[in-house]
């Protein structure tokens, strides 16, 4: 049973591919109608379906694969013009043959009772037998679907005077050509009448391999002919596999007394299985001949297999940031000696290994975006015959790559689009005619690579959009309110479209503006992590750009702080960063913009969606990273742009998962953890925030006054309590507060409770001491301006280049006049 | 195949049934303190005890999510007990620790002030909890008299955090 099962996929599989190949082809035979190649490339899939549709007892695809394929024949002999009416009928048999494959995939039978074939097998014969007679016109598959009881006439023949027993009688060789072909044509289509009545006159069963030669072949009508042969084949294989069997019972025999049961059973259950396998084989010649591309060495491998690949490489990944991270760090503490020069070399090779390793395993998971257009030139050659428009659809690019699970969802999103170019974009013939464009429409599909992005492209020469249409509509809909209308750039306006419940469509047609709208086209490529970008000229057209990551698993992102936390943007929806001042924020409403170029954008301080306590000083420039996706466009400040890195996209587990603005984390080269942002979810909460907070004061929240000298803090850290009195003493007379350490580890807790604008720092001192110490502070961003002044005995240069290397501002030896210390203090105040 | 599995099967079941019959009335568990009390825990639910690494805090989570941190390449929430004990933070010195356990098949982490000891108790030791505890989460098991006279708070590990109160409903 599995080898049938497993057959039958292999079979739908190859009859999938092939139809959606065929869909394409035929619109393009449409188009070039005296293609030849073409239409033999069509005729060999046809009978190939049919072939193999045989072999798997599949009647009702086979019959109407058979009819349509004396059509293609006829066209392809040249007796045949495909006209559109005609290819009508041959799309919708391919499409009948679409929803008996879908069947059989769903039910493993060709019974389909939705599906009527009969109709169109009369159309298609019509086709063959009214071109013959060439009287025919396009209502023929009208007049013949009642035609059947009518009269035909060919030539001089009354075709309904013949039936299968008078056949006999008649002088084959005095017909003409067209005659003979419509009289044979006729006696099949009689003796099929006649099977679907009664069973074939030739009983199958009663044929042995024996008595074959008993057989009158001639007697036979083709497909009788056809069919007891495969019966001999199927005959012939079972008695080889017998013959196998017995073969292997002997040996097996030998050597196990178990072997006893499968030979008993080897007559019923192997024997039908090995036939399969027979035609099996015999099927995969046949696709190979009509699949006439080179013949790719191939294996189908799991996905599965691969996506754990991909982990794995994802490890490798960590493994070798953190490998980069080491090599630097040791590169700074042995500078000039030898053996770094190896490591050096060993690292590049690892990195450069491990990243093309990379690029390879997801080049595994890559396929073809052509998958995914192949399905639209049927879909736009239907709609624009529907809707009374001449459209032409120009595809390119069809072989660029993006990851399976990005293919399977793009897929929807497209379709929309292009119905709602086709439906929306191009004018009926006579407005474009009127307006001095082409007749014909012409719709671009085109896909090509943008750096990790992939870009998908649908553009239209039709009517375009109207910016201010756009607004006055949305504004009635209560979408966006007068004065946002009024501050909308063009760009902004065309993103309306994308809103939920907008559609600009006067009427509602079957074809698009059934309530779903373009909103879905965005949820879905939001999905993907993808950016859309509209332009438009109205009377020119409409350009529609979807930008997609490459892959899923590994991403570049930015890595940016905001206070002390670090977090990872995906790159693909970072649209550029700047530097700005804070004159440049505007509030409209109360609400925070940048105006950047054209555009205004919302402007959010990172820290407020995630509700970080604000302990930086603000600068004098702030960083802000553009943010992308779908539509929407918003500006994120941040306190620092760390950098950009390649990260591995770990989950935070099921505790975790799932918090609003957080997609997951990823492990850094220096092994601490840094949250990746969900960029959709950001862009919401972001809507929220920017409502209510206005980015200025924001910023300000931190920045306190410090206007006289007693709102400034200097700790003194000192384990000699006499040392500490000496500085207290100097001091004192500036009239700022002075706090007191005796160790490092006490002038670390101090530090976390006080607000310290200056640190006097011994360097000696028992369980941290001043080095350390320095060290510690300068972890923190929040300390990282924070003056530390070094006050010590130790005066060799040894000594002060330590006490540079960890951060130490100043340096002031000890004994020290009291008005020097409250110079450098002073200064380092900026008092 | 089915054979095998029977054979793996009827070993462990050899070697984990005198273990069984033993654990019937003793039960093993590691004694940690948070704040002033002493707390225990089946040393089966422990994972492992490492020293306190750093760890990066994480958004919208209650105060005693103190974030996540990078155990071998796995990322694990870390919890403060002592805050979701409702005493204040605690400070991290040398004897702080991390213990990880499993909660419903995830790696959790959580920082304790200092490790006791492995205690054996017998099962009949251990008292439910009294009315006076405040249990609402259900996260106590019962109270363990141990024979020198100490007390000790035997926690429910699978209740001591839920998705829930971490992440609320519908984002």
């Amino acid at each position: 049973m599995d080898e049938i099962q497993e057959l039958l996929e292999d079979f739908l599989v190859e009859a999938f591919e092939m139809i959606e190949e065929m869909d394409q082809d035929l619109v393009e035979l449409e188009n070039s109608p005296d293609d030849l190649e073409l239409l033999n490339k069509i005729f060999r899939v046809a009978h190939t379906i049919k072939g193999s549709g045989s072999f798997l007892n599949f009647d009702k695809l086979t019959r109407l694969t058979h009819h349509m394929e004396a059509v293609l024949d006829k066209a392809r002999k040249g007796e045949l013009t495909i006209t559109s009416d005609i290819m009508d009928v041959i799309l919708e048999s391919v499409d009948a043959m679409k929803g008996i494959l879908e069947y059989i995939r769903d039910n493993g039978d060709d019974s389909a009772p939705d599906i009527d074939i009969e109709p169109i097998v009369v159309k298609l014969d019509a086709i063959v037998n009214g071109k013959n007679t060439e009287q025919s016109s396009h209502n023929t598959a009208d007049n013949v679907q009642t035609g059947e009881k009518e009269a035909k006439i060919v030539g001089n023949i009354n075709l309904s005077e013949i039936t299968l027993e008078n056949a006999d009688e008649i002088d084959l060789d005095s017909l003409e050509p067209e005659e003979l072909d419509a009289v044979l044509e006729h006696l099949v289509q009689l003796r099929n009448q006649k099977e679907d009545s009664q069973e074939g006159k030739v009983n199958l069963n009663e044929i042995t391999l024996e008595n074959a030669d008993e057989i009158d072949l001639d007697s036979l009508s083709p497909e009788e002919a056809d069919a007891v042969l495969d019966h001999l084949v199927q005959l012939r294989n079972q008695e080889n596999s017998k013959e196998n069997q017995e073969k292997k019972e002997e040996s097996k025999q030998s050597n196990s007394e178990n072997a006893n049961k499968p030979a008993e059973n080897s007559n019923t259950n192997v024997a039908p299985a090995k036939s399969k396998e027979v035609s099996k084989e015999q099927k995969k010649k046949a696709v190979k001949k009509a699949i006439s591309t080179a013949a790719d060495q191939t294996i189908r491998v799991d996905v599965k297999r691969l996506d754990q690949l991909m982990n794995l490489i994802g490890e490798l990944v960590l493994a070798k940031n953190r490998l980069i991270k080491i090599y630097n760090d040791v590169e700074e503490r042995y500078e000039g000696e030898k053996f770094l020069e190896e490591l050096n070399q060993v690292v590049s090779s690892i990195s450069i290994v491990t990243t093309d390793l990379q690029i390879a395993v997801m080049k595994t998971r890559m396929l073809p975006i052509g998958k995914v257009f192949n399905k639209f030139p049927r879909l736009v050659r239907d709609l624009s015959r529907e809707l009374g428009k001449k459209v032409k659809l120009i595809i390119e690019g069809e072989d660029t790559e993006l990851d399976k699970s990005i293919i399977e969802e793009i897929g929807d999103p497209l379709v929309h689009m292009i119905r709602n170019s086709v439906d929306h974009g191009i004018e009926p013939p006579e407005e474009r005619k009127a307006k001095g464009k082409p007749e014909e429409g012409t719709v671009w599909l085109r896909a090509y690579n943008e750096g990790n992005m992939i870009v998908i492209e649908i553009k239209d020469d039709g009517r375009g959009m109207d910016p201010e249409m756009l607004k006055k509509k949305a504004i009635e809909k209560g979408i966006i309110t007068e004065s946002e209308a009024a501050n909308m750039s063009d760009k902004e306006a065309f993103m309306l479209i994308f809103k939920p419940g907008f559609s600009t469509a006067a009427k509602v047609t079957s074809v698009s503006g059934r309530g779903v709208g373009m909103d879905v086209v965005k949820t879905n490529i939001e999905k993907l992590n993808g950016i859309i970008e509209v332009d438009s000229a109205p009377g020119k057209g409409t350009t529609f750009k979807l930008k997609i990551p490459l892959t899923l698993a590994i991403i570049q992102a930015l890595l940016v702080a905001s206070q002390e936390d670090l977090f990872a943007v995906p790159l693909s929806n970072v649209i550029e960063t700047v530097r700005i001042i804070e004159e440049d924020i505007y509030t409209i409403e109360g609400k925070s913009v940048l105006k950047l170029r054209e555009e205004v954008l919302p402007l959010v301080n990172m820290a407020d969606i995630f509700e970080i306590e604000k302990v930086l000083e603000p600068e004098k420039y702030l960083y802000v990273v553009i943010l992308g996706l779908g539509a929407t466009k918003i500006g994120l400040i941040v306190d620092r742009f760390i950098g950009q890195e390649e990260i591995v996209i770990k989950s935070l587990g099921e505790f975790l998962k799932g918090l609003p603005g957080i997609a997951g984390a990823t492990i850094r080269g220096d092994g601490r953890v840094t949250l990746i942002v969900d960029v959709g979810s950001l862009m919401r909460l972001a809507k929220e925030t920017h409502n209510k907070k206005v980015v200025t004061e924001s910023l300000n929240e931190a920045k306190k006054k410090k206007e006289k000298p007693s709102d400034y803090t200097v700790m003194l850290v000192d384990d000699s309590a006499m040392d500490r009195k000496i500085m207290r003493n100097a001091l004192e007379e500036l009239g700022i507060n002075l706090i007191e350490a005796k160790d490092g580890v006490e002038a670390l807790q101090l530090l976390k409770n006080n607000e310290v604008d200056a640190m006097l720092i011994d360097i000696e001192m028992p369980r941290m001491d001043g080095y350390t110490l320095a060290q510690e502070i300068r972890k923190y961003n929040k300390y990282r301006k924070l003056p530390l002044i070094a006050v010590t005995s130790r005066t060799t240069k040894a000594d002060r280049v330590r006490g540079v290397e960890v951060g130490m501002n100043e340096y002031i030896t000890k004994p020290y006049t009291p008005e020097y210390l409250q110079n450098v203090v002073r200064r380092n105040l900026g008092l | 195949m089915g054979s095998l599995n029977e054979i793996v099967k009827q070993q462990q079941q050899s070697l984990t049934k005198p273990e069984e019959n033993v654990s019937e009335d003793i039960v093993q568990l590691v004694g940690f303190i948070v704040g002033e009390e002493e707390f225990a825990v089946p040393i089966l639910s422990i994972q492992e005890i490492i020293k306190p690494i750093e760890w990066t805090r994480v958004p919208f989570t209650p105060d005693y999510v103190l974030g996540v941190f990078n155990l071998r390449g796995n990322v694990l929430p870390l919890i403060d007990l002592r805050i979701k004990f409702g005493a204040a933070a605690n400070e991290i010195d040398e004897n702080t620790r991390f213990i990880v356990m499993k909660i419903k098949n995830e790696d959790v982490a959580f920082i304790i002030d200092r490790l006791t000891s492995a205690l054996r108790i017998k099962k009949k030791n251990i008292l439910p909890p009294p009315d006076t505890y405040s249990n609402e989460d259900d996260i106590i098991e019962g109270v363990g008299r141990m024979d020198d006279g100490r007390i000790i708070t035997i926690l429910k590990v699978d209740n001591l955090i839920k998705r829930e109160d971490i992440v609320p409903n519908g984002n």
